[in-house]
């Protein structure tokens, strides 16, 4: 048995612990908000405001006498203005549904899903888009939950046909990469 | 205004068989687009609009103004099948729709919805007919003051009847006029605000803008929704035969006759929350649904009845043509898809304002011809086609979400051949996904964005005619007073009364009690 001091001590820990993590949690949540959403918009925009005003260019008159940076830094300040209202109207506590369920994870496979397809569009670039779309569309469908592997392939490739087709029936090149000596069209 | 020699040309224009050819295109790939629900028209239109650059413009406007029929019309076939709208704007159907399919008349539904769309859509295009010239009259006298006050009033009715949060509205509108002025200033053709890239001195292109933010802002949605569901154990979703579309008893004239009242109401309601900017078609339908409830509560409209099918179908149909108003008189869209269809004009030439009806009298009259002739292919298409829709709109999201990126990624590179475009597009879809996260509209954004360079040229011309005098160049005639009075009236009034929240909460209010 543990001495009640050591007892003690753990249980303050774990309150502490758990303090912690209730204390991250409201942290959490609050970011959620629209108080918190406020904070950061507002902080974006200041930091925007700033950029332009210390741009030279801004200051530059023309000829009508409106300086170049005068419009840009209007609508700047009107976001800042209504970022801040989110921050003290009374909806300031209100979490948006879709928030509510966000986590750092679903955030970052937003910005992934972006990413893969930049590389999607390089690919394709170098590649051709015949070669590299079905293995994109097949990839991206059994990422999502796509089931059987063969309708999905056999969709994948149908659809880089037809949309092929419909392109080049409008005029619109779309890249060949290295098929492109090959094919005859 | 009226020029006969005109309408002949837009009537000779029309009337080929490439134009007919995309405007049966467009209904055929609208009602599709429609019936699939997590695809809005303002998506199908985006998506589609690369394709526009080498049409005519007739042709143009025959494959874009039909997606968007077809694509209003075609929510209500999953909202009556599976009770999930395809649609925003057909969520209001689904309480006497999805109940009239479970009671065995959802064929009857399924024409309720067909004929109450057309009738609200034919007769809303009328009115467009009759109005958008009349006011380009009208606005063919304002000086640039006016103008200047005009779209100010524009981005404040934006930005307060938008979404839920008029805080929220009015950021997405200052945020749209901030990259409005991306690229060069519009007067003196000077660079500016192109942090240091050289490619965006031309500013921000505006179609991969729009499909980023209609199009792959919804997408990246659908993504994190269906990486979720993965852990999940898997929901076994109720299949609804989509036979019940095509069994059932048919609906005969007298019963279209009988719900001529909800379909005026509709055709009233939802033309003015079509023409004006900020209510769009969601909304339309759902205030006409409970204007014709409030009205007739004895026909228990949300009891699983025709006349609330035919109240949502026309209200949201007939904000169709009546979005187009204010483009076409003032030059400002009225709504995100009047905003694609005035990019869509602006690439083939024909920047809208007051002054098209002088300058291109002959592509009004033939957006006006396609208007009318695009309700009847949508009757034709959706009479035949009800059913294979409804199959359609079970296309699972895991195959049509990388469709769309994929659509998407190439329609931009398409436009110019510029890999920037496609950044562009990717970047705004990663700001049209974090707008919707919050709640954030992505309309206003995206009309501030087309009617910035407007507003500051004519703010700057009516500077320059009073030699800097602001007081003078601002308030100079009572028109402009008017103007400006207005713009803080209606601004504090959909403040004061929280009418864009009142608007959001029509649809959990109108669940409630039917529920």
């Amino acid at each position: 048995m543990e001495p009640p001091g050591l007892l003690a001590v753990k249980q303050q820990g774990y309150r502490a612990g758990d303090r912690g993590l209730k204390g991250a949690n409201a942290m959490g949540k609050w970011l959620k908000c629209n108080q918190g959403a406020g904070v950061i918009l507002t902080s974006l925009f200041t930091a925007l405001l700033i950029y332009i005003e210390l741009k030279p260019w801004a200051h530059r008159k023309l000829r009508d006498g409106f300086s170049l940076g005068f419009f840009p830094a209007v609508a700047v300040v009107l976001s800042i203005i209504f970022s801040l209202i989110l921050i003290f109207d009374g909806r300031r506590k209100e979490v948006p549904s879709a928030l509510e369920t966000l986590t750092f994870k679903s955030g970052l496979s937003a910005v992934l899903a972006v990413v893969v397809s930049w590389a999607y569009f390089a690919l394709m670039r170098e590649i051709g888009f015949l070669i590299v779309t079905p293995f994109f569309l097949l990839l991206a469908m059994a990422a999502l939950g796509a089931q059987s592997w063969r309708n999905t392939l056999l969709i994948a490739s149908f659809m880089t046909v037809i949309v092929y087709g419909i392109f080049r029936v409008m005029g619109i090149e779309l890249p060949l990469g290295i098929l492109s000596g090959v094919l005859p069209f | 205004m009226f020029q006969p020699e005109a309408i002949i040309e837009a009537f000779h224009m029309v009337l080929s068989w490439n134009v007919l050819y995309w405007l049966v295109v467009g209904v055929v790939i609208g009602v599709g687009v429609g019936a699939m629900p997590g695809l809005t028209a303002a998506t199908g239109v985006a998506l589609m609009l690369p394709l526009t650059f080498t049409m005519s413009t007739a042709s143009a406007l025959g494959l874009l103004i039909g997606l968007y029929k077809g694509a209003v019309y075609g929510g209500s076939i999953s909202a009556i099948s599976f009770a999930t709208p395809g649609t925003p704007e057909a969520a209001a159907t689904i309480y006497d729709g999805h109940k009239l399919m479970r009671m065995g008349q959802g064929r009857k539904a399924a024409l309720m919805a067909l004929y109450a769309s057309i009738t609200g859509d034919t007769l809303s295009d009328l009115i467009t007919i009759g109005l958008a010239p009349a006011l380009a009259l009208v606005a063919l006298k304002f000086g640039p003051s006016e103008r200047f006050w005009l779209v100010v009033l524009a981005c404040t009715l934006l930005g307060t009847l938008s979404g839920a949060h008029p805080a929220k509205g009015m950021l997405s509108a200052a945020l749209g006029i901030f990259i409005g002025t991306v690229g060069t200033d519009p007067v003196g053709m000077v660079s500016r605000m192109t942090f240091g890239l050289w490619w965006l001195q031309e500013g921000i292109n505006l179609i991969p803008m729009m499909i980023g933010v209609f199009a792959i802002g919804r997408m990246l949605e659908g993504v994190i929704e269906l990486l979720r569901e993965r852990g999940v154990a898997r929901k076994v979703k109720e299949s609804i035969s989509t036979a019940l579309m095509k069994s059932g008893p048919g609906l005969t004239f007298k019963e279209y006759l009988r719900t001529w009242k909800e379909m005026l109401i509709g055709l009233f309601v939802g033309s003015f929350a079509g023409m004006l900017p900020g209510l769009g078609a969601t909304v339309g339908a759902f205030l006409s649904y409970s204007v014709a409830k409030q009205v007739f509560p004895k026909k228990q409209i949300g009891s699983g009845v025709l006349e609330g099918v035919a109240a949502a179908e026309s209200g949201n149909n007939a904000t169709v043509g009546p979005t187009l108003i204010p483009l076409l008189a003032f030059g400002i869209p009225g709504s995100s898809t009047a905003a694609l269809i005035g990019g869509a004009l602006m690439l083939q030439g024909a920047t809208p304002s007051p002054r098209m009806f002088e300058l291109f009298p002959a592509v009004v009259y033939s957006l006006f011809i396609i208007l009318l002739a695009g309700n009847f292919v949508n009757l034709g298409v959706g009479r035949v086609f009800a059913g294979f829709y409804a199959r359609l709109g079970q296309l699972p999201r895991q195959i049509l979400i990388p469709l769309i990126f994929m659509m998407a990624i190439i329609g931009s590179y398409s436009f110019e051949g510029n890999p920037y475009d496609v950044v562009v597009m990717l970047a705004f879809g990663l700001v049209g996904y974090g707008m919707r996260i919050l709640r954030i509209p992505d309309a206003p954004l995206v009309i501030t964005f087309l009617i910035t360079p407007m507003m500051e040229a004519n703010l700057r011309r009516a500077l320059l005619i009073n030699r800097g005098d602001w007081v003078q160049a601002l308030f100079h005639s009572p028109l402009s007073i008017g103007l400006f009075i207005s713009s803080i009236i209606l601004t504090s009034l959909a403040i004061r009364f929280e009418v864009s929240k009142r608007l959001s909460i029509v649809a959990p209010k109108v669940e409630q009690e039917n529920s």
